[in-house]
């Protein structure tokens, strides 16, 4: 579904990178400076590789010597770091945000039930500022999601949270995974976080891949 | 001449060390060791300071040296400003031995304020009004009899009430029955420099300036003179003043510009 | 009394802040963010004016915008545009001063956006057109209207430069500085303190009024 495979140079190091993946979760992880958001803004297209390819279902992101796709035709839900979310607007504008004027009537049922999912339905008319740390993850998830992506990327999605509200979160990240049914890249530092969220575990270091996971095998060795 | 400026300094620079070192054993009994040397002084170096009108300001830079070396001893140092702004500085203290105004009015503003030594003022120079264009132009204009204000887009003057040569302009317009039809042409100049540049430029068809302006341009041409019934006459007053301390010196240096040796030499730069 | 002054200064304050805030946030826009070569030597330009003492600013405009100017000549020919002792002159003048105001407060407003909102922006499917107007213009709003009021202040009072390229023509281009300047000079102090209890009034309440409208305007939108 998801086929990545790129050379960039970085300032200390060349990334090499090559993976292949179906609709399922697949954590990076690795040290600080390993190139993990990196590969999340390849694929999103913020950034562009020197080389390589990127193929989503049977789009081409990315193609040596082609004209990258440009990021807002790739359809990626991508929730940052800190959330990213729009300070002026409220939540309700902020998840509305990426939903094209055509597709919204029917996208209202699909928004109703990602808030209700979420458990943030009470929050539309609030602006962030007014909002807890768990509740703008929350929103930030609803706003990568009600635009339909093809992939999620999530960049340490749970690091700013406190312990109980972060395993609430992974459950609830675990269950959108599977009404939605597709492709999550989720970058993270948290071996742990990893181990409870990841179908496939990649650790990366210095823009390489050093090691792969798989859940089964993760499962046997508990 | 870097040569020459490094040598100033040179010298400038010794002398200030040799007066650091000079300090130190002075102090021991100051009083007596002073009193002879600054008594000597005056007679033997005299620093003359002269604040003079902008429009002096080439003439009297050229007659400098010639002066300097004719009268041994004494060094002419300038502050060249707009006549009222100079006048002010004078009555505010600001030091100075020799003035020279391009206007009666600011020279008999100090007269009754006494801050001129009486009977030392004198005229030493003049000037006419010239119409100038730019030395380009086709104009065939041969005197300000002729010039048709409807044929003219812009015509620099200076600011009749707050520029001198503004108010002799305005005074010989009215007087050629000019100043009326002109109005919407006149593009007021808050100096002389700037009616030059307008001129100069091109921007400007024509313009009013006194000869020894127009004298140090490249750029225009002089159409025609003024004759000296249409305005004031425009007369440099000199005077010596009255808080200076060299007022020998001044008179001598204001007697040299009313001689016809000085009279000759601003003539150079335009001056009647 | 004319007013002929306090019309002509505002017009040629408002029109010249007009341009002014479209260009500054434009190029302000498009070098935020962005490194190239001779990029600091393009800002120190864009600085100049505000260190060039007033009367070089005005010869420089005669070099380029006089009857003979490089531009100045072009306009002539092709529009039958004169820029010289008019108030389109004024306004040039006012534009060329107030601009690095202008520049240097929307540069800094736009370095200091957080660039992954633009980005999430743009991962949501927005087109730059989208990104600058939804977010950027309304994030960076407080620090362009700082601009907006330095600018349109500095126009207000551009003397200088104006006096040099739009001469001073009663009834045509004396604005209030000008007259001010004028009426000092020649010792009419009661015209003079017109004038500027008038560009004090205006400058002051136009100031209070925008600083209060944005305040209002913009309170929701900063987090705290």
């Amino acid at each position: 579904m998801l086929n990545v495979q790129f050379l960039k140079q970085l300032a200390h190091y060349e990334m090499d990178i090559q993976f292949e993946m179906k609709a399922e979760i697949l954590v990076l992880v690795g040290p600080s400076g390993s190139g993990k958001t990196t590969i999340l803004n390849t694929v999103a297209g913020l950034v562009h590789p020197d080389s390589g390819t990127i193929v989503s279902k049977d789009r081409v992101f990315f193609q040596s010597d082609e004209k990258p796709l440009p990021a807002r035709d790739r359809q990626i839900g991508y929730l940052f770091q800190d959330y990213a979310l729009f300070p002026h607007m409220t939540v309700e504008k902020n998840i509305w945000y990426g939903v094209k004027k055509k597709q919204q009537k029917e996208s209202v049922a699909t928004i109703q039930q990602l808030l209700h999912v979420l458990g943030i339905e009470h929050l539309l008319q609030k602006f962030p500022h007014q909002i807890s740390g768990g509740e703008k993850q929350r929103v930030g998830l609803a706003r990568a999601l009600a635009a339909q992506p093809s992939v999620l990327l999530l960049d340490e999605p749970l690091s700013a949270l406190d312990k109980e509200t972060r395993q609430q979160c992974q459950d609830e990240l675990l269950r959108l995974h599977e009404i939605w049914q597709i492709p999550f890249i989720i970058v993270t530092h948290d071996l742990d976080e990893a181990e409870r969220l990841g179908d496939r575990i990649i650790y990366l270091d210095k823009g390489h891949i050093v090691r792969e996971e798989r859940k089964k095998y993760l499962v046997s060795a508990y | 001449m870097k040569r020459f400026y490094l040598l100033a300094l040179f010298v400038m620079l010794s002398v200030l060390l040799v007066g650091c070192a000079d300090e130190e054993p002075e102090k021991v009994d100051s009083t007596v060791k002073n009193s002879p040397a600054t008594d000597k002084q005056p007679a033997k170096e005299v620093e003359l300071l002269i604040s003079a009108a902008a429009s002096l300001t080439d003439a009297l830079e050229d007659m400098k040296a010639t002066y300097e070396e004719q009268h041994e001893g004494v060094t002419l140092t300038y502050n060249f400003g707009s006549s009222g702004k100079l006048s002010t500085n004078i009555e505010n203290g600001a030091p100075s031995d020799v003035f020279l105004s391009a206007s009666s009015k600011d020279m008999n503003d100090m007269e009754d304020k006494g801050l001129i030594v009486e009977g030392s003022r004198a005229d030493f120079t003049s000037n006419v009004l010239v119409l100038i264009a730019n030395k380009e132009s086709d104009s065939t204009i041969t005197s300000f009899e002729e010039i048709d204000p409807s044929t003219i887009d812009y015509f620099a003057v200076g600011e009749p009430e707050t520029v001198p040569v503004g108010r002799y302009t305005k005074e010989m317009f009215e007087h050629l029955n000019l100043w009326e039809s002109l109005q919407d042409k006149l593009v007021r100049g808050s100096d002389v420099r700037q009616v030059l540049t307008h001129v100069e430029m091109g921007n400007a068809d024509y313009g009013v300036v006194y000869s020894s302006d127009a004298f140090i341009s490249n750029d225009v041409k002089v159409l025609a003179e003024s004759n000296p019934d249409w305005h004031a006459p425009i007369v440099y007053p000199g005077a010596v003043v009255e808080a200076s301390e060299h007022k020998e010196a001044a008179q001598q240096f204001l007697d040299y510009l009313t001689s016809d040796v000085g009279k000759e030499a601003l003539q150079q730069f335009g001056f009647k | 009394m004319d007013y002929s002054p306090l019309l002509l200064s505002l017009k040629v304050a408002a029109i010249s802040t007009f341009i002014v805030f479209l260009a500054g946030v434009f190029i302000a826009y498009l070098l935020a963010k962005r490194d190239f070569f001779g990029k600091s030597i393009l800002e120190a330009l864009f600085l100049l004016p505000l260190v060039l003492p007033p009367t070089v600013v005005g010869f420089g405009l005669l070099i380029l915008f006089g009857k003979k100017g490089w531009i100045g000549s072009w306009l002539l020919e092709w529009f039958d545009l004169q820029i010289v002792f008019t108030w389109i002159g004024a306004v040039i003048a006012s534009i060329v001063v107030s601009f690095p105001l202008m520049y240097q407060s929307a540069a800094a407003a736009f370095e200091g956006l957080d660039e992954r909102l633009s980005n999430a922006a743009r991962t949501m499917g927005a087109s730059e057109w989208r990104v600058f107007w939804s977010v950027v213009f309304p994030l960076a709003w407080p620090g362009l209207v700082a601009g907006l009021v330095l600018s349109f202040a500095r126009g207000l009072g551009e003397f200088g430069a104006t006096l040099m390229i739009a001469g001073y023509i009663p009834g045509k281009t004396d604005t209030i500085p000008m007259a001010i300047y004028f009426a000092v000079e020649s010792g009419q102090m009661e015209k003079a303190t017109f004038w500027v209890i008038i560009i004090i009034t205006f400058g002051f309440s136009l100031i209070l009024w925008v600083n209060w409208w944005s305040k209002r305007n913009i309170r929701r939108f900063t987090r705290t």
